[in-house]
């Protein structure tokens, strides 16, 4: 009875870090034209480690009237104002806060790289 | 002003993590912003005088200064232990007209073009693009600075056309911190530019063959390349084809060259008589832990630049999970024999797929190449009528001391002028070992270990050979720089030492060029060796 207990607690354990990591996926687009502003230092240790990205990391707190939301590309870290690289990460977590608050809560993971200045 | 950022650092490393290496300081220059000096060549010069500001700096603290770009070399070649400078935000270009070309140069007007240091491959093919022009050649990517891929002698597989350094035309060298230490290198025999164009920025000039092909594969070490005038042609198409070939085939196209009569036929790639032409590119793929009778090619045709044409580049792109390759190295190193079963498995992903046809141009068929973690690159140049009997005595030598995680290729380059170019053969056979950086165990085999023992197997068998400047190799090897080059590199120690002042020699030196002891200094400079003979 007690075996079956702990292998009953284990599956569900097993299942839910299997639906969380499935649910964790990016998307990103890229421009194949321009080139990504390079970063001062190099410090990832992924696709972004020579490129300087931007990222926006939030939960945003949008009304039940609220359709799309609508980031700008700020001068910080993006000079020239031109995007070479968007990427959207959609988590498990957020997919269940966005569920759970009827829509009015909802998780942004967002990565974003400019384009170099031509000069 | 272009201004400059000083980062106090511990150490510095490349793309591909290939250190961690000691650094006291890393310097970024920014341009001055065109609304305050509007004119390019202005902030040209202004750029060169905050360049040698920089310069007079270390100097005067007896420190060493070395310049990079986008940090692609693998060995240590863009190190300097005191400081270096990332050069990749200047990326002027400057135009050239008519009325700047020199009295006796052969060149067409319109294909010259003048870049500053730190303009990318890619933002090169793409200014050039606008012109309707391309490139000649370039690696097998485009993140590389134009600075860093002629000091480094980065290539590509074209056949007919050589390196990127061997379409460069003129060099302008920061050679030190004053006004007159500003140089504008051409060859004598073949002159680009006008006295009055090196004037507008601020620069000597000296027509001399051996200075320019000295100073064009420099190694970092010739001084600040600030600019340079490269020659590039009309806009063209590349028609790539991948197919799976007879492995005798493919080793005897390597070793004569020749397709005209081979069995190496693409339908609608052959001459009015029918006999195959020779490509633009040819490539070899191989994996040495297989007994494949058959071995996948890469060969590219040129053909005239003519819309329309399919867009090349693939809508979606996929990528395995960095931590899987991670976890495949760690049971490696603990199961060195499970090495080619995993390389197998993982053919997939890095060979291209057989039968797959493209069309682009030069910048579309070699564009990104995302970093995909912790890598390692060997390259041996061979003359190609070597690289069957290299490729065989290399690859023997990985089953037998690997295995290790690698997948071998070939590429061919024409003959570079250059004095210290790795493609120093009539036709270059690059035997090239591409993989994720591994460490040694007792089970293993460990990368320091491995390149030694190509050398060795290389030597042992008389077999002479050169070195990918940017990849990894043990530098240290005795006497590398004379075995590949034999008095070439005094040559070029005489030619450095003439143009760079003590020292300037000393500044513009660091530990790869002492492990290969090209930084001695040189004491007699011989004003002869620089004098401009146009």
């Amino acid at each position: 009875m007690q075996l079956t207990s702990k292998f009953l607690l284990r599956s569900i354990i097993l299942t839910f870090v299997f639906f969380t990591m499935i649910s964790c996926y990016s998307v990103r687009i890229v421009s194949t034209k321009g080139s990504p502003m390079p970063p001062l230092e190099m410090e990832g240790d992924d696709w972004y480690r020579d490129k300087m990205v931007v990222e926006i990391d939030t939960v945003l707190k949008a009304g039940t009237l609220t359709d799309d939301v609508i980031f700008r590309v700020l001068r910080d870290g993006c000079e020239t104002g031109k995007l070479f690289s968007v990427e959207y990460k959609n988590t498990f977590s957020g997919s269940m806060k966005y569920i759970f608050s009827f829509g009015s809560k909802r998780k942004v993971k967002l990565k974003y790289v400019c384009m170099k200045p031509s000069n | 002003m272009a201004t400059t950022t000083i980062f106090e650092k511990q150490e510095w490393d490349t793309l591909h993590k290939n250190g961690p290496f000691p650094l006291k300081r890393m310097y970024v220059t920014r341009l001055e912003g065109r609304a305050s000096i509007p004119s390019s060549t202005d902030r040209y010069n202004d750029a060169a005088v905050e360049i040698q500001r920089i310069i007079k700096d270390c100097a005067d603290q007896n420190e060493g200064f070395r310049a990079y770009g986008s940090r692609w070399s693998m060995s240590s070649i863009a190190h300097q232990k005191d400081n270096v400078h990332q050069n990749n935000l200047m990326n002027l270009d400057l135009n050239i007209f008519p009325q700047d070309l020199h009295a006796l140069s052969s060149y067409n007007a319109g294909n010259l073009f003048f870049f500053e240091c730190g303009n990318t491959i890619k933002e090169i093919s793409q200014k050039l693009e606008e012109h309707g022009k391309s490139l000649k050649t370039t690696g097998a990517s485009n993140g590389q600075t134009i600075a860093g891929c002629i000091s480094t002698g980065v290539h590509g597989s074209a056949l007919n056309v050589g390196s990127v350094q061997d379409y460069i035309v003129g060099l302008n060298i920061i050679t030190g911190p004053s006004p007159a230490d500003n140089v504008y290198l051409e060859r004598h025999t073949k002159p680009g530019l006008t006295n009055a164009f090196a004037e507008k920025i601020n620069a000597k000039v000296i027509r001399n063959d051996e200075l320019f092909n000295a100073a064009l594969v420099g190694l970092g070490s010739f001084g600040f390349i600030h600019g340079i005038v490269l020659e590039a042609e009309d806009l063209y198409l590349l028609k790539r084809y991948v197919r799976k070939i007879n492995k005798n085939l493919a080793m005897k196209l390597s070793n004569t060259m020749d397709f005209k009569n081979s069995e190496f036929k693409i339908a609608g790639e052959t001459d009015s008589q029918g006999n195959p032409l020779t490509p633009y590119h040819f490539k070899v793929f191989i994996n040495p832990y297989t007994d494949d009778s058959e071995y996948v090619v890469e060969a590219m045709y040129k053909k005239p630049y003519q819309l329309p044409y399919p867009d090349p580049f693939t809508t979606i792109e996929k990528s395995i999970y960095k931590d899987l390759i991670y976890l495949l190295i760690s049971i490696s190193e603990k199961f060195p024999n499970s090495i080619p079963w995993f390389i197998k498995r993982l053919e997939k992903s890095v060979l291209p797929n057989v039968n797959e046809e493209t069309i682009g141009t030069l910048y579309e068929t070699f564009w990104d190449a995302a970093y995909q973690g912790p890598a390692f690159a060997m390259s041996i140049g061979v003359d190609h009528s070597d690289s069957e009997k290299a490729l065989n005595i290399l690859t023997k030598m990985t089953k037998k001391d690997g295995p290790i995680p690698g997948i071998f290729a070939m590429r061919f380059v024409k003959q570079s002028e250059a004095t210290l170019a790795f493609t120093k053969f009539p036709i270059t056979c690059m035997i090239e070992i591409d993989g994720i950086i591994w460490s040694g165990s007792n089970k293993l085999i460990s990368m320091e270990e491995y390149s030694t023992r190509m050398l060795e197997v290389l030597k042992n068998n008389n077999i002479p050979f050169t070195i990918h400047w940017g990849k990894i190799s043990d530098w240290a090897f005795p006497d590398l720089a004379t075995h590949m080059f034999g008095n070439k590199v005094e040559q070029w120690k005489a030619l450095r030492g003439s143009l760079l002042s003590k020292k300037m020699q000393q500044v513009f030196s660091n530990k790869f060029l002492d492990t290969l002891k090209l930084s001695d200094i040189q004491e007699d400079s011989d004003p002869d060796l620089i004098a401009s003979l146009l």
